[in-house]
């Protein structure tokens, strides 16, 4: 990690401040730079062009509790028994009551991309992509199984990452993930099968790749940062003559990132007030994690983050695919996944849903309470929530847990619906609803029977 | 429980799959190749190469630099502040290997930006003697550039494990000049030209192309090449100077040439931290760190035990490989182990303060049956749960990991609640009552017996007797070969026809950065006879697996 000098960020916010915004107090939190830059009536920026869209995706890992645990078919733990916007929160749901109108709930929807039985967990990430994820050849080693093509996020960054200083952004809140069954479960955004974006899980760390590292522009050292990128490029290409098919696709993607470093050491800090560095790490206290501290601090980012137009992709992995977090906060004394294993431990398992979704709705609330123009960052973002199986019991792929948030700059329905897919439908029209809210032009998503060309119409205003 | 019941039906009441992950009809350690029984390895086809006619290497990858072997490679270039200084992006695993993934994942924008920034900071940080040693020229002003070109092409040589080429030069040069013409510093130039190859695809990966062999398909790595395979895999750093000579002499073109090079190499200190890295993943002891414990459970689970639990292991492993070059199966069931004041005290040895921070060898009470590997309490604590022991994943542990015996993944609908009640007492009634599902108890029966020997140890590994009042029965069998407790099942493991070559396998996969595939079974076969016959010695193994083909070559690259 890179922790810049407190004079180098000071002389960094100094100089964002001469070149226009308003700065008043030293010490304030990210000025929402757009608002300097809206037109009268808040609705676009003053320069031309539209407010800038965000997309997000937001995982844990291991289902729901779907059953009532006192009632075995009930299902009413998770899902509404109503449809349409008037649909009621049940106990797991609940948290999202100040955001009710931003939230719409999926179900009944099933995960295209997934091989029924083929690998549980694997099959329930797949989702995020619309890709069959690729098994490994592993002997008699560990499974393992990569992504079979990019996650959503990473086909959103893929169009609208250039406009911002970073493509996107990836965070994870805890660290009890598994690393043992390759990139599918381990990551949540995947550039394409060699390509798994590992995730932040320092918050400190997070602020520093947002806000403490831009150059200065009269930096000496700059041009000759450049020229060593530009020589590693000529080293890549040349090495490219000499390898096979396959390598010479990771050189390629070598080569793509080589490039994005260069442009980002060669761009201007963004229009707006650095916030201060977040005190918040993510080191357990007497062997128990900080979820709530930590993604507190890193929602709080992420806000600051598009308000600042630092970046309008983010990825969060609040729990990971068969992680092993303990909610020890909710009483539990086992590792999740083992946890949701345990017919025994449905009402923890419950409680855990309910914590998870707590930490969701504060994400939410907080880009809602970030005024933007006329409405808020909420307002002009789309969050798709969701986890790798319906329950870590059944790994069942059908009936996912899903939270589509936002309003998507408009063209997601308000308020929030209750929505159940009468006939299974596939998760990634969903994803192509979302896709198209930030790349209106978008036509199609995943790939297989992951395959969609068809956005769900239910989730359009 | 009805659909537990449906899945029932699908499910093949067998489990076992042998030693190769194929299935077979064989019975547990049928499929062992140790006894060298392969026909087909071992030079019969007569050309230079001295392969079997069957032999058909993996395809060559780019392997990425793991993050310790980089930082080693800065301090073996750079000196120790510039390690201080080298901020490598953290590694990712793929089957079980940091290396495998090495050979697979592509660099992302964050890896890139690591290593500009690391570069930068290594370079700042490096030893201004170790860089002139790098050109006997005297700079006559900063944009010298002949004496650039000297610095470049002398650093560049260890950096890049192999001559610049002319181009490269050219490149290196324009940009050193330019940066020490800037700062009006030559020696700005030469960190820039450092931060750069840092940076650089040959010096980030192991680039080996190899040269075309006797045998179609099959190409041999040059003599750089398997210079830089050689210390990559038993020193963990770049090679020195004087391997690389020895290589461009011709001094690793035969087999005799690999060992007599590899048995130098393994009396260098850097060697047996590889070799312990190298057990630390194998044996997970790295995960220790993060091992989640309810303190309410476990009080005596700190991290400063947890870390002291790992250096145990490495200890052991470290008094038969280096001290005694013993047969290292002893792992598994040696009646010794080592400890310091925290670990005697939670084996229950008498004066636990006596052994302070440094680690001493002592031999076990026989009364808790503990020995090898399996005794060992950061084994018994990596492989449980939060707030009690887990015989199925004790079992799967020795069947996956020191047996190399493939566990199918379990039915998607599994519910792993196990029976609460007066009748069950202990882990082995209550994992019996749950075993008696059929679509569970074919593999369970793999894996749980074998854990269920262990029940002596709680889940940090302090020894018991009793289990809710109630009597531990630790007898068990390992394929038919009865045991009780840690040390006689690590007997049990040391004899089973599966351990050694499975050590060798997982040894092969880390060395290369692949899965071992057919085409090469015949000359791991070789190396797992070469092991046996020299009594089971690591540094044996370790020297037998460099100067096999299936080391020094590749196949084409696809």
């Amino acid at each position: 990690m890179i922790i810049k000098s407190p004079r180098s960020r000071f002389a960094l916010s100094r100089r964002t401040m001469l070149r226009g915004v308003a700065g008043g107090a030293t010490v304030a939190l990210a000025l929402p730079l757009l608002d300097a830059m809206l037109d009268d009536h808040g609705e676009a920026l003053a320069a031309g062009g539209a407010l800038p869209r965000r997309l997000l995706t937001w995982f844990w890992g291991n289902g729901v509790a779907l059953n009532d645990p006192n009632d075995g078919n009930s299902g009413l733990r998770w899902t509404p028994a109503s449809q349409g916007p008037a649909y009621e929160l049940t106990p797991q749901l609940q948290p999202f009551a100040n955001v009710r109108d931003y939230v719409s709930i999926l179900s009944g929807f099933s995960v295209g991309a997934a091989v029924p039985g083929r690998r549980g967990h694997h099959d329930g990430c797949a989702m995020f992509a619309g890709h069959p994820f690729i098994e490994l050849p592993a002997g008699n080693a560990n499974y393992a199984s990569k992504f079979g093509g990019p996650t959503i996020d990473q086909v959103a960054a893929a169009s609208i990452g250039s406009q911002t200083y970073l493509p996107s952004l990836q965070l994870a809140v805890s660290k009890r993930i598994i690393g043992s069954e390759g990139p599918t479960l381990q990551y949540l955004s995947h550039k394409g099968p060699d390509e798994p974006l590992p995730q932040i899980f320092d918050p400190r760390e997070a602020w520093t790749k947002l806000f403490g590292s831009f150059t200065v522009p009269d930096d000496p050292s700059k041009p000759h940062r450049i020229a060593s990128l530009d020589t590693v490029k000529a080293d890549v290409e040349r090495l490219k003559q000499r390898v096979g098919a396959a390598d010479r696709m990771r050189l390629d993607a070598h080569l793509a990132s080589v490039e994005q470093i260069r442009s980002q050491i060669d761009a201007l800090a963004p229009l707006c007030e650095i916030p201060p560095m977040t005190q918040q790490n993510n080191d357990d206290i007497e062997g128990q994690e900080q979820l709530q501290a930590v993604n507190a601090a890193m929602s709080d980012l992420v806000v600051m983050a598009f308000q600042c137009d630092v970046t309008r992709v983010v990825s969060v992995q609040f729990t990971g695919s068969v992680g092993y977090t303990v909610f020890n906060t909710v009483g539990a004394t086992m590792g999740h996944h083992d946890l949701t294993h345990d017919a025994g431990q449905n009402d923890m398992v419950d409680a855990a849903t309910i914590f998870t979704m707590q930490q969701l709705a504060y994400l939410l609330e907080q880009l809602h309470g970030a005024s933007e123009g006329a409405g808020n960052i909420l307002d002009n973002s789309v969050l798709f929530a969701s986890s790798d199986a319906s329950s870590g019991l059944t790994h069942s792929t059908s009936d996912m847990p899903i939270v589509l948030a936002g309003g998507g700059g408009g063209t997601l329905v308000h308020p929030g619906i209750h929505y159940r897919s009468p006939s299974g439908e596939n998760t990634s029209d969903i994803l192509l609803a979302m896709l198209q809210c930030v790349v209106p032009e978008a036509t199609e998503v995943g790939s297989g029977n992951g395959h969609s060309t068809t956005p769900l119409a239910a989730l359009l205003a | 429980m009805s659909a537990i019941a449906a899945i029932a039906v699908l499910q093949p009441l067998g489990c076992y799959t042998g030693l190769d992950g194929r299935a077979s009809g064989e019975g547990p350690g049928g499929g062992s190749s140790a006894d060298g029984g392969s026909s087909t390895a071992g030079g019969e086809d007569g050309g230079d190469d001295g392969v079997g006619a069957d032999f058909e290497p993996a395809p060559v990858r780019l392997r990425l630099l793991l993050a310790r072997q980089y930082r080693h490679s800065v301090r073996d270039l750079l000196g120790a502040a510039a390690q201080a200084a080298a901020t490598p992006p953290v590694d990712a695993a793929i089957n079980g290997f940091d290396s495998v993934a090495a050979a697979q994942l592509a660099l992302t924008d964050a890896k890139v930006e690591a290593y500009e920034a690391s570069a930068r900071a290594v370079a700042d940080a490096a030893d201004a003697t170790l860089l002139a040693a790098h050109h006997s020229c005297v700079p006559s002003g900063p944009a010298d550039d002949a004496c650039m070109r000297e610095f470049i092409s002398g650093f560049g040589r260890l950096a890049f494990r192999r001559d610049v080429s002319p181009d490269e030069l050219d490149d290196y040069a324009a940009v050193a000049t330019a940066a020490a013409s800037d700062f009006d510093d030559f020696e700005y130039g030469k960190r820039t030209v450092v931060a750069t190859m840092l940076q650089s695809p040959n010096f980030l990966y192991m680039v080996e192309i190899g040269e075309p062999g006797d045998t179609p398909g099959i190409r041999r790595l040059t003599g750089l090449e398997l210079a830089t395979r050689l210390s990559f895999f038993l020193r963990d750093t770049t090679p020195d100077a004087a391997l690389l000579d020895l290589a461009e002499a011709g001094g690793l073109d035969d087999a005799a040439g690999v060992r007599e090079a590899a048995t130098a190499m393994l009396e260098s200190t850097e060697a047996r931290e590889s070799l312990a890295d190298f057990a630390s993943e194998v044996y997970r002891l790295r995960e220790l760190a993060t091992v989640p414990k309810d303190p309410t459970v476990y009080p005596s689970f700190t991290p400063a035990l947890a870390a002291s639990m790992a250096k145990e292991t490495l200890a052991v492993l470290g008094d038969i490989v280096w001290e005694r070059d013993g047969d290292v199966r002893e792992l598994f069931d040696a009646d010794f182990t080592y400890v310091d004041a925290q670990l005697a005290a939670h084996y229950g040895l008498p004066d636990p303060a006596q052994y302070g921070e440094s680690f001493t060898r002592v031999t076990l009470p026989a009364e808790q049956l503990r020995g090898g590997l399996l005794g060992h309490a950061g084994m018994l604590s990596l492989l449980g749960h939060v707030t009690s022991t887990s015989p199925t994943y004790r079992g799967k542990f020795v069947r996956q990991q020191l047996l190399c015996q493939a566990i199918p993944a379990p039915p998607n609908n599994v519910d792993t609640q196990l029976p609460q009640g007066e009748q069950w007492q202990t882990m082995r009634e209550r994992l019996e009552a749950h075993m008696s599902e059929p679509s569970c108890a074919g593999c369970h029966k793999m894996m749980d017996p074998i854990g269920l020997g262990l029940e002596n140890y709680d889940g940090v590994g302090l020894f018991r007797t009793t289990e809710n009042g109630a009597t531990i029965d630790a007898n068990a069998d390992l394929d038919g070969v009865a045991f009780a407790g840690a040390r006689t099942l690590g007997t049990a493991i040391r004899e089973h026809t599966d351990s050694a070559p499975c050590l060798m396998r997982n040894l092969f996969r880390h060395a290369t950065g692949h899965i071992e595939v057919d085409g090469e079974q015949g000359e791991l076969d070789e190396i797992a006879a070469a092991f046996a016959d020299d009594g089971y010695r690591m540094k044996t193994l370790m020297v037998e697996l460099v100067a096999s083909p299936a080391f020094r070559m590749v196949g084409d690259a696809t």
